[in-house]
C-alpha cells in the first residue's frame, strides 16, 4: 500500500495536443479516488502515466514516496484493470491469473533449475505459493471453478471477475481501474460495483479509479477528482461536489438530471432577473455582486409553486420513475427539468408555476466561460 | 446521385452482357464459315511461327510476304500466329495439335521434327518443293525413316540455316598484338588467342564458350570423336573423346582469364560480347548477327568485329542448325496450304529474308547473291558460314529427345561445375542404359479406353447425384428456402459450370492421363494405357525424379522458416507509427509485384560469382579467415544453389509481410499493456502474446509458403534452367520439361500428382498438429 502524489503532471503528445495540463494530487494511502469527466478530459492519460503507460512531459508521479518518473511499468508495483478486460486468450483463467507472479519469481531460470536440485526445490516451492494465491483471489471473486477454462468460455462478468484478480493476486502497492465496468450491462454494472467497495474496504488498498459515469464515481469514490479539457476541476467528496461545485462545469456534470441553468442579472437588492420574470433567492444570494449571472437549480429543487411567483411553464414531456416524476418545462425557450413527487398528476402541454425551492441545489454562478461559482444553498 | 450510379450500374451490365454475346457470336460466326466455307472459293489458312533474334523485323518480313502471296493467289488468305519466342511458339503449337486444330504452314526446328512426325502431325513434303537447289545437309536435317535424321521421307524444307563459329573483336585482336584467325585456324591458335586477350588486363576475358548440346557435338567432331557411333549407339569409353572434353574443363577451370563461364551463372554470353570486353564468343550460328550489328564502331566508343569459322582439330567439322516451314497433315487445304509453303521457301522470300542479316538462305543460289553476301556490313566473312557446309552434318539424335538434355546435364557438371568427367560420362551412360532398359521404353501398350472410363465417370456423376438428391435435407412446406436455395445455386451456376469445364475436367484428365504414354502432340486417343507404368518408372528408375524433389525439399526447409521469420520481423518493423512508414510498407511490398522474370534476371547479377552484389560483400569478409565466397549457380551449386534461391524468395515476403502485418494490427494494445504490467520484457511480451495471437495467420502463411515453395519454377527455369547437372533441378521445373520439353504428358501428369500428393499431406500434416499451438478466436474477445 503506498500513498501516490502526483505534481503538475503534465502529458503534451508529439503534434502539439495538451493531454493533461498540470495536474496536481496527493492520494493517501489506502484511499478509493476516482478521476471523473467527460470523454476526452485527460483522465484516462492521467491514470495511463500513473501506470508508466505513457510518458510524463512534465511534472513528477511518486508512488510511495518514491518518483517514478523513469521506472517502467513492470517495476512500479502497480496493477491495472482495463475496459475490455485484457485477459490473455490464449492462456487458461489460471494462467491469466498468475501470469504476473510467475515474470516475478525470484527463481524462474529453466536452465539453472536443471542443474540445481536447490534452485529447482526453490522455484517448485515458488510455484505452489502462486497457485495457492491464485486459489484465494479465485476464492474471494468467486471464480473458483472456472480456473481451468480459456477466456473466451466466460461471459463478460466473469472475465471481469478474472480480469480483477489478476490484480487482486499481484499484491500491488497500487490499483488502477480503466472504466472496468463500462463493458457490462446496467444490472451487472451495479452489483460489481458494490463487490468493488467491499473489495476496497476489505484490502484498505490504493486505489484510483477512471470513469465518465459521473454516478460511479459518486458510489464508488472516497474522493472525486473532475477533470475537464486536461485540467482537474475540483478534488472533493462525493457530497460535496455535489452539494458544493466549484464552477458551472462541475455543477454541471455531477447529478441526473443534469443541473437547469438560466441566465439573467443579479439585481442590486439581491434578486434575479431572467427574461420577463425577476425571482427573490434570499439567502445567501443577497451578498453577490449585482450584474450578469447564471442560476443554476437542481432538478429537485425546481418545484412548482402558485401562479405568479417563478416561471410560467409550458409541460413538453412527463417522465414517470415510479416515486418521481420528471417534468421537462419549457420557458422562454430554454428548456427546464424538475423533479417532484409523483402524488400529483401532471399532464403533457399544461401549463405550470415552477419556482427554484428554498432548500438545497439553488447556485449562482458567473456568467463567464469558466463560470465558477458565486454562491450556493 | 442515386439515380447516377443505377444508370452506370445498368450501363455496365449492359455492356458486359453485350461483350459476352458479341464473343459468342464472333466464335459462331467463325466456326459457322469455315463449316460452310470448307473447300469453297474461299479459303483460309493459318501460319504460325516465333520471332527469335529477328524480333519486329522478322514479323514484317513473314507479313510482307504473305500479304504479297494473297495477292499473287486470290481467294486464299492467311491468318498469322506469333506467340512470342521459340519456347512458347512451341507450347502453343503443342496444344493447338492436341485440340486437334493445328495451323497449316508452320516453323519447325530440326531437333523436334522426329517428335512431331511420330505423332502423325507432319505432312511429307517429297515433290512439293523441288529441294535440288537447296544445301543438301540442311535438307537432310529434315529427312527422317523412324530411327535415323538424313534419310527417308522430306517433313519440312528448310528455311534458313546457319553453321558455327565463333566471332571475335577486332578490337582486342590488334591490342594483343595477335593475327585475325583464318578460315583453316586451329583449337591451339583459338586458345593461344583467348589466353593472349586474357591477360591484356583485369577487365578482359579470352573467350566464351558454350557447351549447348548440339555445340558440344560438333567441337567433338572437329577431335574425330563423338557420343553416339555410326549405330547411333552410345560411346563413353573413346580416349579422344575424354581428351576433348577435359581439355575445355581445363580451360575453363585450371587457367585464369582465359575462359569466362558465364553461361553457367545465367548470363547470356551473346550478350556478354557486347561489352567488348570477351575478346570471343561462341560456337553460335548466324543468329546473333542483328544484335551484334548493333555494336557501334570504334569511333563511337564500340569496336570492330567479325566471324571465324568452328577451329579445326584433327579434322575440320562443323554442325547445322536449321529451321524449316512444315505443313500439318491434318490440314484441311492441303493444296493451298502446300502452295503456300512452297511460296515461303521460294527464292523471293528468302532473298527478302536473309537481308535481316539472321537468316542465311538454304537456297545455294540466293545465299551467294548480294542478297546474303554483303561485304559492306559486318560480319564481312559472310563467305564462311556457306564455306562451312561443306564439312558440317546434321547432328542426329536418338528419338528419345531426353538424350539430348540428358547429355548436356551431365556435361555441364564437368564442364561448368568441374566435377569429375569420368564420373560424368559413367553418370550418363548409366541413365542411358536405364532409361533404354525401362519398359515404357519399348513396349507397346494398349490405346486408352477413354469411352469405358467416360462411362465410369458418368456413372459414378449420377450416383452421386441420385445419393445427394435423396439425402437431400427435408424442407417445411410453405418455407421460402427451397427459392431462395434455387436462385443461389442458378447465381453460382456460371461459376460452378466454370469450375467443372476448366479446373475439375482438366484435373481428372491428368489423373487418367498419368496412367498413360502420351506425347502431348497427337490427339487424346492416341494415348496408350500404361497402367502404373509411369509410377513405378518414377520410384523405380528415375534418379531426376528423387534429386528433383532434394532439391525442392531443400529449398521447402530453407526458404519457409526463413522466409517466414524475415516476413515477420520486417512486419514488426513496419508496425510503427512513425511518419513515412507508408512509404516502407509501400517499398517492402512492391518486390511481390514486379515481374518474375526481371527479378530473376536482377538476381543472376546479383549472385553472380564474380563480381556480383553478394559476393562483392562476402569477399572481404570471408578473406581473412582464408575463405573465398561460393560461386552460388557454378561450381558450388550443389549446396550454394538452393540457398541462394531461398535468399532471394525473401524478396518476395510482401504478401506474407503484409498478412503478418494486418495480423499484429489486430492484437489489442492493453494486451502489451496488461503484459508490460504484470513485468513482462519484450522477449516474453513477443513470445507471449504476439506468437499466440498470431497463430492463426501463422498457419495460414506458413501453409501458403509451403505449398508456394514447392511449386518454385520462375526463378530457377530462368537463373539456372535447373542446372548445372541437376543440381538446381526444381520439382516443377522437371515436370515441365518432361511435359514440353520431352513430350511426355502422361509421366508428367504423374509428377504433378505426386507433388499434389506430397503438398497435401504436409499440408494435412501441419494442420492436424496446429491444433497445439494456435488459438483461435485469438485476433478478438
Amino acid at each position: 500500500m503506498a500513498e501516490v502524489t502526483l505534481q503538475n503532471a503534465c502529458k503534451t503528445y508529439p503534434g502539439g495536443f495538451r493531454a493533461v495540463k498540470g495536474f496536481d494530487l496527493r492520494i493517501a494511502d489506502g484511499e478509493f479516488v476516482v478521476l471523473v469527466g467527460p470523454s476526452g478530459c485527460g483522465k484516462s492519460t492521467t491514470l495511463r502515466m500513473i501506470a508508466g503507460l505513457e510518458g510524463i512531459t512534465d511534472g513528477t508521479i511518486a508512488i510511495g514516496g518514491d518518483v517514478v518518473n523513469e521506472v517502467r511499468a513492470s517495476d512500479r508495483d502497480i496493477a491495472m484493470v482495463f475496459q475490455n478486460y485484457a485477459l490473455y486468450p490464449h492462456m487458461s483463467v489460471e494462467r491469466n491469473l498468475s501470469f504476473g507472479l510467475m515474470r516475478r519469481r525470484s527463481h524462474r531460470s529453466r536452465l539453472r533449475a536443471l542443474l540445481s536440485p536447490d534452485y529447482r526445490r526453490k522455484m517448485a516451492e515458488e510455484t505452489e505459493a502462486i497457485r495457492q494465491r491464485v486459489g484465494e483471489a479465485a476464492r474471494m471473486l468467486g471464480i473458483t471453478g472456472m480456473l481451468d477454462r480459456q477466456p473466451r468460455a466466460l461471459s463478460g462478468g466473469q472475465r471481469q471477475r478474472v480480469a480483477l484478480g489478476r490484480a487482486l493476486v499481484r499484491d500491488p502497492r497500487v490499483f488502477l481501474f480503466d472504466e472496468p465496468l463500462s463493458n457490462l450491462d446496467a444490472k451487472l454494472r451495479v452489483e460489481m460495483r458494490t463487490e468493488l467497495r467491499v473489495l476496497h474496504r476489505e484490502l484498505e488498498a490504493t486505489m484510483i479509479y477512471v470513469t465518465h459515469d459521473q454516478e460511479e464515481a459518486m458510489t464508488l469514490g472516497d474522493r472525486l477528482v473532475v477533470m475537464n479539457e486536461g485540467l482537474v476541476q475540483q478534488v472533493d467528496t462525493p457530497t460535496d461536489i455535489y452539494h458544493r461545485p466549484v464552477n458551472r462545469f462541475v455543477a454541471g456534470f455531477v447529478g441526473t438530471p443534469a443541473m437547469n441553468f438560466v441566465e439573467g442579472e443579479v439585481l442590486p437588492d439581491g434578486s434575479f432577473r431572467s427574461g420577463g420574470a425577476t425571482l427573490s433567492l434570499g439567502d445567501p444570494f443577497r451578498d453577490v455582486r449585482p450584474g450578469k449571472a447564471v442560476l443554476g437549480v437542481r432538478p429537485s429543487a425546481l418545484l412548482p409553486c402558485e401562479s405568479g411567483r417563478g416561471w410560467e411553464c409550458r409541460i413538453v414531456a412527463v417522465e414517470h420513475l415510479g416515486d418521481r416524476v420528471d417534468l421537462v418545462l419549457e420557458w422562454e425557450g430554454d428548456q427546464f427539468i424538475s423533479r417532484v413527487d409523483a402524488t400529483r398528476e401532471f399532464a403533457e402541454g399544461a401549463s405550470l408555476w415552477v419556482e427554484p425551492g428554498s432548500g438545497e441545489g439553488v447556485h449562482l454562478f458567473e456568467a463567464d466561460e469558466v463560470g465558477r461559482t458565486l454562491a450556493s444553498r | 446521385m442515386r439515380s447516377l450510379t443505377g444508370f452506370i450500374q445498368t450501363l455496365v451490365i449492359l455492356v458486359a452482357i453485350g461483350l459476352t454475346l458479341w464473343a459468342f457470336a464472333r466464335v459462331a460466326v467463325r466456326e459457322f464459315q469455315r463449316i460452310r466455307g470448307g473447300g469453297a472459293d474461299s479459303v483460309e489458312l493459318v501460319v504460325m511461327h516465333w520471332a527469335g533474334g529477328g524480333g519486329q523485323q522478322e514479323d514484317r518480313i513473314v507479313e510482307d510476304s504473305l500479304r504479297e502471296f494473297e495477292r499473287r493467289n486470290p481467294g486464299i488468305t492467311v491468318r498469322r500466329i506469333n506467340p512470342g519466342d521459340s519456347g512458347q511458339y512451341f507450347t502453343k503449337l503443342q496444344t493447338m495439335m492436341a485440340s486437334g486444330d493445328p495451323p497449316d504452314v508452320f516453323y519447325m526446328d530440326f531437333s523436334r521434327m522426329p517428335a512431331f512426325v511420330g505423332a502423325g502431325q507432319l505432312a511429307e513434303l517429297d515433290g512439293l518443293v523441288q529441294v535440288d537447289d537447296y544445301f543438301q545437309p540442311t535438307v537432310d536435317a529434315f529427312r527422317w525413316d523412324g530411327v535415323r535424321q538424313g534419310s527417308g521421307p522430306l517433313y519440312g524444307v528448310p528455311k534458313d540455316f546457319t553453321t558455327l563459329g565463333f566471332y571475335y573483336n577486332k578490337s582486342l585482336f590488334d591490342r594483343a598484338g595477335i593475327d585475325y584467325p583464318s578460315d583453316d585456324w586451329t583449337w591451339d591458335d583459338f586458345i593461344a588467342a583467348a589466353r593472349a586477350i586474357g591477360s591484356l588486363d583485369e577487365g578482359t576475358t579470352g573467350a566464351e564458350i558454350v557447351t549447348w548440346d548440339f555445340v558440344l557435338r560438333a567441337m567433338l567432331w572437329t577431335e574425330g570423336t563423338d557420343i553416339l557411333d555410326a549405330d547411333g549407339q552410345l560411346v563413353t569409353d573413346d580416349p579422344k573423346l575424354k581428351a576433348t572434353l577435359d581439355r575445355l574443363r581445363s580451360w575453363r577451370f585450371d587457367e585464369e582469364g582465359t575462359l569466362l563461364g558465364a553461361e553457367a551463372e545465367g548470363l547470356d554470353p551473346s550478350s556478354l560480347f557486347l561489352t567488348g570486353r570477351l575478346g570471343m564468343v561462341g560456337p553460335f550460328g548466324r543468329w546473333v548477327v542483328p544484335s551484334y550489328r548493333e555494336i557501334p564502331p570504334p569511333s563511337e566508343g564500340g569496336f570492330e568485329w567479325d566471324f571465324a569459322p568452328l577451329p579445326r582439330g584433327s579434322v575440320r567439322a562443323n554442325t547445322i542448325a536449321t529451321v524449316s516451314w512444315a505443313l500439318a497433315e491434318r490440314s484441311d487445304h492441303p493444296e493451298a496450304a502446300g502452295k503456300l509453303l512452297a511460296w515461303l521457301v521460294g527464292p523471293e522470300t528468302q532473298a527478302a529474308q536473309s537481308r535481316l542479316g539472321l537468316a542465311i538462305p538454304t537456297l545455294s543460289e540466293v545465299a551467294r547473291s548480294d542478297a546474303f553476301i554483303d561485304e559492306g556490313t559486318p560480319p564481312f566473312n559472310d563467305l564462311a558460314y556457306l564455306d562451312a557446309v561443306a564439312h558440317a552434318r546434321v547432328p542426329a539424335w536418338p528419338l528419345d529427345r531426353e538424350f539430348s538434355l540428358q547429355f548436356s546435364r551431365w556435361m555441364d557438371l564437368s564442364l561448368r561445375s568441374n566435377r569429375d568427367l569420368d564420373r560424368s560420362l559413367e553418370g550418363f551412360g548409366d541413365w542411358w542404359e536405364r532409361k533404354q532398359a525401362s519398359p515404357l521404353s519399348r513396349a507397346e501398350f494398349p490405346a486408352m479406353p477413354w469411352g469405358l472410363l467416360l462411362l465410369l465417370v458418368a456413372a459414378a456423376t449420377s450416383v452421386l447425384l441420385i445419393l445427394f438428391w435423396f439425402r437431400r435435407p427435408a424442407v417445411p412446406a410453405g418455407s421460402a428456402e427451397p427459392s431462395e436455395a434455387r436462385s443461389g445455386f442458378l447465381l453460382a451456376l456460371p461459376w460452378l459450370v466454370g469450375f467443372l469445364v476448366f479446373m475439375a475436367g482438366p484435373i481428372l484428365l491428368s489423373l487418367a492421363l498419368s496412367f498413360t504414354r502420351w506425347n502431348g502432340l497427337g490427339p487424346l486417343d492416341t494415348a496408350e494405357f500404361v497402367g502404373l507404368g509411369n509410377y513405378q518408372r518414377i520410384f523405380g528408375e528415375d534418379r531426376t525424379f528423387w534429386q528433383s524433389l532434394k532439391v525442392t525439399g531443400y529449398y521447402v526447409l530453407l526458404a519457409v522458416p526463413i522466409g517466414q521469420v524475415f516476413a515477420l520481423l520486417v512486419a514488426m518493423l513496419l508496425n510503427t507509427t512513425l511518419r513515412g512508414i507508408e512509404f516502407f510498407r509501400a517499398a517492402f511490398y512492391l518486390p511481390s509485384v514486379l515481374a518474375g522474370v526481371g527479378m530473376s534476371i536482377l538476381f543472376i547479377w546479383v549472385f553472380k560469382s564474380e563480381g556480383g552484389m553478394v559476393n562483392s560483400i562476402l569477399e572481404p569478409l570471408l578473406a581473412p579467415l582464408g575463405l573465398r565466397p561460393p560461386e552460388w549457380f557454378n561450381r558450388d551449386a550443389a549446396w550454394f544453389g538452393v540457398p541462394a534461391f531461398a535468399l532471394m524468395n525473401l524478396w518476395l515476403i510482401g504478401g506474407s509481410m503484409m498478412i503478418y502485418l494486418a495480423g499484429l494490427r489486430n492484437i489489442p494494445a492493453e494486451l502489451y499493456e496488461a503484459a508490460s504490467i504484470d513485468g513482462a520484457g519484450p522477449v516474453r511480451r513477443f513470445t507471449s502474446i504476439t506468437l499466440p495471437m498470431l497463430g492463426p495467420v501463422l498457419l495460414f502463411n506458413g501453409i501458403m509458403a509451403l505449398i508456394g515453395s514447392f511449386q518454385v519454377f520462375t526463378q530457377a527455369f530462368i537463373m539456372t534452367g535447373g542446372g548445372p547437372g541437376d543440381d538446381t533441378r526444381f520439382y516443377v521445373l522437371y515436370l515441365y520439361s518432361k511435359a514440353f520439353e520431352l513430350y511426355d504428358m502422361g509421366y508428367a501428369s504423374g509428377l504433378a500428382w505426386l507433388l499434389l500428393l506430397v503438398v497435401l499431406l504436409l499440408t494435412v500434416l501441419v494442420l492436424r498438429t496446429s491444433g497445439r499451438f494456435v488459438h483461435y478466436e485469438g485476433l478478438r474477445q
